[in-house]
This record gives structure tokens, sequence and C-alpha cells, in this order.
């Protein structure tokens, strides 16, 4: 049974991010890609996959499902006996593996996609940046890395000591801020430097930007590599 | 020991934690966080929650913050045969159910926020409405309540089948946007009418409602 997987193909954004995980738990799929400048996502026939008209969605076998977080999760519940545990079982540490994925949809997400439209994508359509909207999503995003650095000076990753899916919903977008202009993951301090260093150092996030998002074979040897050590 | 919110009664996330612990018959103890006097941004506060919002929580000496997942490890800890959060066997219903928790979070939560601050909490501080603002904002939160009505068409709730967190995490922007915003987003969708008359009618959303 293969797996489809529709979206950009580009290492950013909810695609992105629905890759990284495929390729951490090392499962094989077919992608698609859907067409987002001529809006293919806004017709009928996408819509019938993912009613808001939106990428990625994901049909597993004829289960269809959209929200790449959701998406994300149902491939750790689904895979959770290969490759690394992304979403932890017991109860504390799963509350606290939930807090650490909510506070990246709160306090990271916004302002990253923020920084992305405005430093990235007005420029790519030849349209004007606004300064100071870009300057603004910099600062709440900073504000925001300031408590990151606390808290990566305690442990090793956001919801304790071991990698899980709150990590991994950090990469696809933080990955583009650099592109924006901002070398806040780098330059806030040491502790989110490191942190973010090691997580988009990950054999799995290495082979969605060198190989792509694409559909895999088994004896791809660039998509093997993706399959981190649990 | 009581299980202790560390909240605003007023405030939407305070009340969604409350709520959750009404549903799940957990007494609880709200120790107040002044928004007004800026208790949120004090020194002691920010150990608790280090983003400086409520609410947190004190469960016995185990802290945690964020509502929703707050209300997660509430249904975990405390709800034995609560069909609020679908059981982890069922990998298909937790799909569906993570599905409808993030389109609250990604699509709803954001312009719902906004707008209730634009209509209802700038007018209460005497500052002037943002009228374009409120225009892109409604036309967002409308197109997205077209593709509630759409799925609420097929399902009656929505992860499917069974009342979970992903609805009732909606009832305290709904609730202040009809009942205090006076907007009419529900009348002209019979579906997502029908589904919003439910989930605020039931007992543990009418004790908090207009405060935890």
């Amino acid at each position: 049974m293969v797996l489809t997987l529709y979206g950009l193909a580009a290492p950013l954004g909810g695609t992105a991010t629905v890759a990284m995980t495929l390729a951490e738990k090392g499962i094989p799929y077919t992608f698609v890609s859907v067409d987002l400048q001529h809006g293919e996502h806004k017709q009928p026939e996408f819509r019938k996959k993912q009613p808001f008209g939106l990428v990625p969605a994901l049909d597993d076998d004829g289960f269809v499902l959209y929200e790449s977080r959701a998406i994300c999760r149902y491939l750790a519940e689904k895979y959770a006996g290969q490759g690394p545990t992304l979403i932890p079982t017991e109860l504390k540490a799963k509350a606290l593996f939930e807090q650490a994925a909510a506070v990246e949809f709160a306090n990271f997400e916004p302002h990253a996609r923020a920084a992305y439209n405005e430093g990235v994508l007005k420029p790519h359509f030849n349209l004007p940046i606004d300064a100071s909207a870009l300057n603004t999503c910099i600062s709440k995003l900073s504000d925001n890395l300031d408590v990151y650095e606390v808290i990566l000076g305690k442990q090793r990753f956001l919801a304790g000591d071991e990698f899980t899916l709150a990590d991994l919903f950090h990469v696809a977008f933080g990955t583009t801020l650099a592109e924006a202009g901002c070398d806040l993951m780098t330059s806030k301090g040491p502790n989110v430097k490191r942190w973010w260093k090691e997580v988009t150092s990950r054999p799995a996030w290495l082979s969605v930007l060198n190989s792509g998002i694409k559909t895999t074979m088994c004896e791809d040897d660039a998509f093997k590599s993706g399959v981190s050590e649990p | 020991m009581p299980f202790k919110i560390y909240g605003f009664p007023p405030s939407t996330c305070t009340r969604r934690v409350a709520l959750v612990c009404k549903e799940l018959n957990v007494p609880y103890e709200l120790i107040p966080v002044s928004i007004p006097k800026g208790e949120h941004k004090a020194p002691e506060y920010l150990k608790r929650q280090p983003f400086g919002v409520v609410p947190a929580i004190d469960d016995d000496g185990f802290t945690m913050f964020e509502s929703r997942p707050v209300a997660r490890y509430l249904v975990a800890k405390y709800g034995k045969g609560s069909t609020l959060v679908p059981d982890p066997k069922d990998i298909i219903a937790t799909a569906k159910f993570e599905q409808a928790v993030s389109v609250e979070n990604n699509h709803f939560d954001e312009p719902a926020g906004e707008l209730f601050l634009q209509l209802v909490i700038k007018p209460m501080r005497g500052l002037p409405k943002d009228e374009e603002r409120v225009k892109t904002l409604l036309a967002t939160l409308n197109s997205k309540l077209d593709v509630y009505e759409m799925v609420l068409a097929k399902q009656p709730y929505l992860g499917g089948d069974i009342l979970t967190l992903a609805d009732l995490f909606h009832l305290p922007w709904l609730y202040g946007l009809t009942e205090k915003a006076k907007l009419d987003l529900v009348t002209s969708r019979p579906n997502v009418a029908r589904w919003y008359q439910e989930i605020s009618s039931r007992p543990a959303w009418q004790a908090v409602k207009d405060g935890a």
C-alpha cells in the first residue's frame, strides 16, 4: 500500500513538513505535485480532498487527511514501530509534547509565516516589501525566541530530551527565515543555535533539501539515508 | 490537592480550560492573574508561563500551559471513559480528530480572535475600529465557516460522529462573536447553526461562558 502526498514540490511549508516526517519514518510514498501557480488547489477536484483549498493532503489507500500537523501525527502513530518515536506516550511527557507543539503553533509559525510572506513571497511576485510589517513579525519572533533560549538551555529539545514532532514542525518555515533576511535561528543565542543546527542537520531534512520532495523508491539511497536512527 | 488554574476569569483561554474541567467534573481552584493590572507579565507569573499569557495550571505539582494541551492532559488523566479525545488505538478516529483540532487552530482561531479584538475589545478601550481590517477578517472567517457548513452537512461533529475537544475549542470565540459582537455567523448556515446550538447549550459551557 503506498501513500500519496499531494503538495508543493519545494522545501517549505506544510508539504515539506510532511515529507520530512515520511523520511524520518522511512515510509515510501508517491508524490503528486499540485500546480499552485495555476490555482489547481482551488479547483473543485482538489477541494474534494482538501475543502479549504490548501496543500498538503495525504491519501492513504483511500483515507484522505489534510492539515500538515495532523498528517504528521497520523504517520507517527501508524508507524510508531519504526524510526524515531516522534510523539511520547507517557502521560506527563505527552502533555509537555502537546505544550511544545502548541507553542510552535501560537508563538513561532504565525510570525515565521508572516516574515516569509513579506520578505520572500512579495519580492517573488515583484511586490514591494512593507519594511515595517516585516520588522514587526521579526521582532515578535525575536521576543518569543528569547523564551526558547531559556527552555533550550535546560533541555535538549522543546518537549524534553528527545526529538519530537514539536521540533520538526519548526524546520520548514524556520529554514525560510534566512531567505527573508532574518538570521534569528542562528543569532538569537547559543542554545537556539545549537538546537537549530541539530534539528536541521537530521538526515530526514537533508534528504528533503537535497533530493527534493518526490516519489520515493525503496532502493533510493538518498531516501534511505533519510531514516534517522531511533 | 485541587487542580489549580492560574488565569483571568473572562479570558478566552482560561474559560477553555475551565470548560473541560466542568465537562469532566474536575473541581478546580482559580487563582486570579489580572490582565488589566499586567499580572501576566510579572516575574512571578512568568516562571509559570514564560510567554506571559494566561492560563497556566498546577496539578499537584505538575505544571504546564497552553489551553488546548491542558485540555488534552485533563482528558488523558481524568477522563476515563470520556470520548472527548478518541481512543489512541483507533488511529483513523484519532487522525480525523487531529485534523479538526488543527483546523480550529489554523483557520478559525486567528480571524475569530482578531475580529473579537476589533469589534469588542477596542470599543471597550475607546479605540477606533479598523474598518478595512474588519472587512478582511469577516471575509476570511465567512469563507472558513462556509467550509464548516459543507463538512457538518456530512457528519454531526468536526472530528466525525462523536463530539470532541475539536468542537468545544471553538466555544469561547464563537460565543464572543455571536453574543458580544452580535455577528450573525450561523443563521445562514443551518448545519453550523445546529452544531453551534448543540455545543453551546451544554451545561459545562453554560457554567463558564461568562467567567471561569
